[in-house]
């Protein structure tokens, strides 16, 4: 177990450094930004003293080596246009994102797992149709265009909920539903496929043959085997939601860490996008590796593979 | 009644008629209410050092609350002045004195004295900083209100850079506090000697301020200026209808008309020195039909300028014929080009395309790429001259510009403030960052007019500059874009409009709702 667990850690050390090479070299190829800080039309000198700067006049090893070693301090940089601390732009936003992605999560299983649920135990009848149409329009309808049509109607026509910004939990609840709608018909389409192939198999039919009622059979046994998938996926779906809602984020002004992303994307802010992919890219590597470690802990199968 | 006695009732009469009329006099109104901005842009923390204003009017946006100038555009002046009470030029052009307003204070109750000017100007690191720097020799305290900037040569431009938004090296900053915190800190706690103290900032999110009643020129009639950023348009319009806002900026086409058809709104468009036009980048290579003047010429007749505007600006942006903005000192007048085909087909034929030509790419920005450059690619397509639209991520696009890497016909558009001369070094003469080609006898007259004191005789030269770019069709201006903005209900002066050439609200201290 010892092993797995340190083999684990080294693939989560290994694929975190290659990010951040990648990252860093990929941000660099979008242009230079500091044309985005002066003038149209700004003399070179400008240009070369914004370069200066911002570090960006020396060669791009030095650059690597220095944005490396200030990792390693826990230091993520300095905006360039924000002239601050990733560390405290991204903390700031941290916890608006979470909230919005606890909200939308919520929402997403609440809805997706009952009606996966009933979809699979009421197959090819009209519940199942039903998950079926939300699902799809879930999975197919942009999130931009949700987001504006409910704009429209909840804030503009009935006046009922505001129309963008933070605050109170009201301001939260359109931007969770926009979010949260594609991931219910995920949960949903994954929970629907999962209890299937558990209600189709024997100890399902044993415990029928028992005679044990249909709600235990599908509440206690089909349930809980189906449920192990959907939370693995839920797990990785969260830390999307709380790093890559930019697009719900920014039709809502939510000043969460997705639009953060947005605003570096779109100012060649380099630290910024770096930071917010790194640490993202983190998260994700942390919850697999957890998920890794639980399913060994599980299934002792796993943790003896070479 | 003796003597004394009548003096002492004469006294008293006085007192009383003086006590009277000051009761009756009404008592200075307090700052009340709150304005909130929806704003398109994430606002930016050097945006409240002037020291670091970049060329570009956004800064302005916070400039005009937090801080003053010496000089400054201001509603019927685009020379105001404002920390200075009067400048003068010497007779040789070598030396400007300032003349301080006494009494000034900024938010943290420091006096403002020569040496705030000179620091703030020592300090200054934005636009066209080494440009200002390189022509001011030096910067002499004469007393404490009055300070003297000596140049090495004469340079008639020097209030232009200085006391416009070309720079932001007259935006005054209180010495002995910037020494004190440093630039990091004072741009996380900035203090300035403007109508509007900081409050709170929240990085893209939102901007606090409030009213400084210690403000030389008046004290603000709203207590509360707050600044959203909202990205999306249609959330930005959301936000107006609902109340939630009381103005957004930049709202475009059809969310426009919106603004226009629901009742209590109102659509207020500004202008700022902003043209879009045609660069022929090809005109100097014999080689391709772009050399030929009368193509050039067919483009220019070619598009229907009054149809964009209607269609994209609803009517509110201005025409343009020349790649200069005509609210700018020195601007000359082109002839306008009429909307004709017909004659644009004509012309094609006598240089000798009588069915067209396939004339490459059109390249432009993504952002007014598409909004002009697809209609403008429409009427030249639709006389013959076939191109295609190659639309580029701005920075890509102010790049390949810049490095001469854009072919056949570019669509450029530029905000930088300046006057005329300013444009067309970028443009037009040799060495100009964004000029693909020149003529000697254009460069040979921008030299002699960079030198010359006397504004009337630079005048003539400018103009003979400029209608020699318009006989050789070097441009096709297209548009000057109106800045449409929303309105709400509840503001009584909005600010918007009052000063020429300024985007967005202000004077902040003039500002009203109703009812206050």
């Amino acid at each position: 177990m010892k092993r797995f667990i340190v083999k684990r850690l080294g693939y989560a050390v290994l694929s975190l450094l290659l990010l951040s090479l990648i990252i860093f070299l990929l941000v660099r190829l979008t242009g230079d930004p500091s044309v985005l800080l002066v003038e149209p039309g700004a003399s070179k000198e400008d240009l070369a003293a914004v370069r200066l700067q911002l570090g960006l006049d020396r060669p791009i090893w030095v650059q690597y080596g220095q944005f490396m070693s200030s990792l390693a301090r826990g230091d993520l940089g300095h905006s360039f246009y924000y002239r601050t601390p990733v560390l405290e732009l991204y903390l700031s936003r941290l916890p608006h994102s979470l909230m919005l992605a606890a909200a939308a999560m919520a929402f997403s299983l609440l809805v997706g797992i009952p009606s996966g649920i009933l979809a699979a135990v009421r197959v090819n009848q009209w519940w199942d149709s039903a998950g079926k149409i939300f699902s799809l329009l879930g999975l197919s309808l942009p999130s931009f265009w949700v987001g504006l049509v409910m704009i429209l109607f909840f804030s503009v026509y009935l006046g009922w909920l505001p129309s963008s910004g933070s605050g109170t939990a009201l301001h939260v609840i359109m931007p969770a539903f926009a979010l949260g709608w594609y991931f219910a018909a995920a949960h949903m389409r994954l929970t629907r496929s999962a209890m299937l192939e558990v209600l189709g198999s024997e100890y399902v039919k044993l415990a029928r043959l028992k005679g044990l009622p249909e709600a235990l059979v599908i509440g206690k046994h089909a349930f809980k085997n189906a449920l192990i998938p959907v939370l693995t996926l839920a797990g990785i779906n969260l830390v999307i939601m709380v790093n890559v809602a930019v697009v719900v984020e920014t039709v809502f002004a939510w000043p969460g860490v997705g639009r953060l992303l947005y605003e570096g994307i779109s100012f060649r802010d380099f630290p910024v996008v770096q930071a917010t992919v790194l640490i993202g890219g983190a998260m994700i590597v942390i919850v697999n590796f957890f998920v890794d470690v639980l399913y060994a802990v599980i299934d002792p199968r796993i943790r003896y593979e070479r | 009644m003796t003597r004394s006695r009548a003096c002492g009732f004469t006294l008293a009469v006085a007192l009383a008629v003086a006590l009277a009329i000051a009761a009756a006099a009404p008592a200075a109104a307090q700052p009340s209410g709150q304005m909130t901005w929806a704003v398109h842009v994430s606002l930016a923390p050097t945006w409240f050092d002037p020291a670091e204003t970049a060329g570009i009017i956004t800064p302005f946006m916070v400039l005009y609350a937090l801080h003053d100038a010496l000089v400054k555009p201001m509603p019927g002046n685009a020379v105001a002045p404002s920390l200075a009470e009067s400048w003068t030029m010497s007779k040789d052009g070598l030396t400007y004195e300032f003349v301080l307003r006494k009494g000034v204070k900024f938010h943290n109750g420091d006096v403002m004295t020569a040496e705030d000017v000179k620091f703030s100007f020592e300090r200054y690191r934005g636009a066209s900083a080494a440009d200002l720097k390189a022509k001011v020799a030096r910067v002499d305290v004469v007393d404490p209100y009055r300070v003297r900037f000596t140049l090495k040569r004469p340079w008639p431009d020097f209030l232009t850079f200085y006391a416009t938004p070309a720079t932001g090296a007259a935006w005054i900053v209180p010495r002995k506090y910037v020494e004190k915190v440093g630039d990091d800190g004072f741009k996380k706690a900035p203090v300035g000697a403007g109508p509007y103290r900081f409050v709170s900032f929240k990085p893209g999110v939102e901007l606090v301020l409030e009213a400084f009643d210690g403000y030389w020129r008046k004290t603000p009639s709203v207590k509360t200026l707050a600044f959203r950023v909202i990205p999306d348009e249609s959330t930005r319009l959301a936000a107006l209808k609902r109340g939630e806002v009381d103005i957004a900026y930049s709202i475009t086409g059809p969310l426009a008309e919106e603004v226009k058809r629901t009742p209590g709104l109102t659509l207020a468009p500004t202008f700022f020195p902003f043209t879009v036009w045609l660069l022929f980048t090809e005109q100097w290579d014999a080689k391709s039909p772009w050399a030929d003047k009368r193509v050039r010429l067919a483009t220019n007749y070619a598009i229907d300028r009054q149809g964009i505007n209607q269609a994209v600006y609803l009517g509110y942006a201005k025409l343009a014929y020349s790649f200069v903005p005509q609210g700018m000192e020195y601007f000359w007048a082109p002839p306008p080009y009429p909307y004709d085909p017909k004659r644009a087909k004509q012309l094609l034929s006598e240089a000798g395309y009588p069915n067209g030509f396939d004339a490459g790419e059109l390249s432009g920005d993504m952002i007014y790429g598409t909004a002009i450059g697809e209609p403008v690619v429409n009427y030249l397509q639709a006389v013959g001259i076939r191109i295609k639209l190659r639309p580029l991520e701005r920075v890509a696009f102010f790049q390949q510009l810049a490095d001469k890497k854009l072919r056949h016909v570019v669509q450029n558009g530029s905000g930088a403030p300046g006057n005329a001369p300013t444009r067309i070094e970028v443009n037009a003469v040799t060495g100009g960052r964004y000029a693909y080609g020149a003529y000697p006898d254009i460069d040979g007259l921008f030299s002699e007019q960079a030198n010359e004191m006397n504004p009337r005789v630079r005048r003539q030269i400018l103009d003979k500059i400029q209608q020699m770019i318009h006989e050789r069709a070097m441009f096709a201006g297209v548009i000057e874009p109106a800045f449409l903005n929303g309105v709400g209900a509840r503001p009584a002066v909005h600010g918007l409009g009052l000063i020429k050439n300024h985007a967005y609200s202000a004077p902040y201290e003039d500002l009203k709702l109703k009812g206050k």
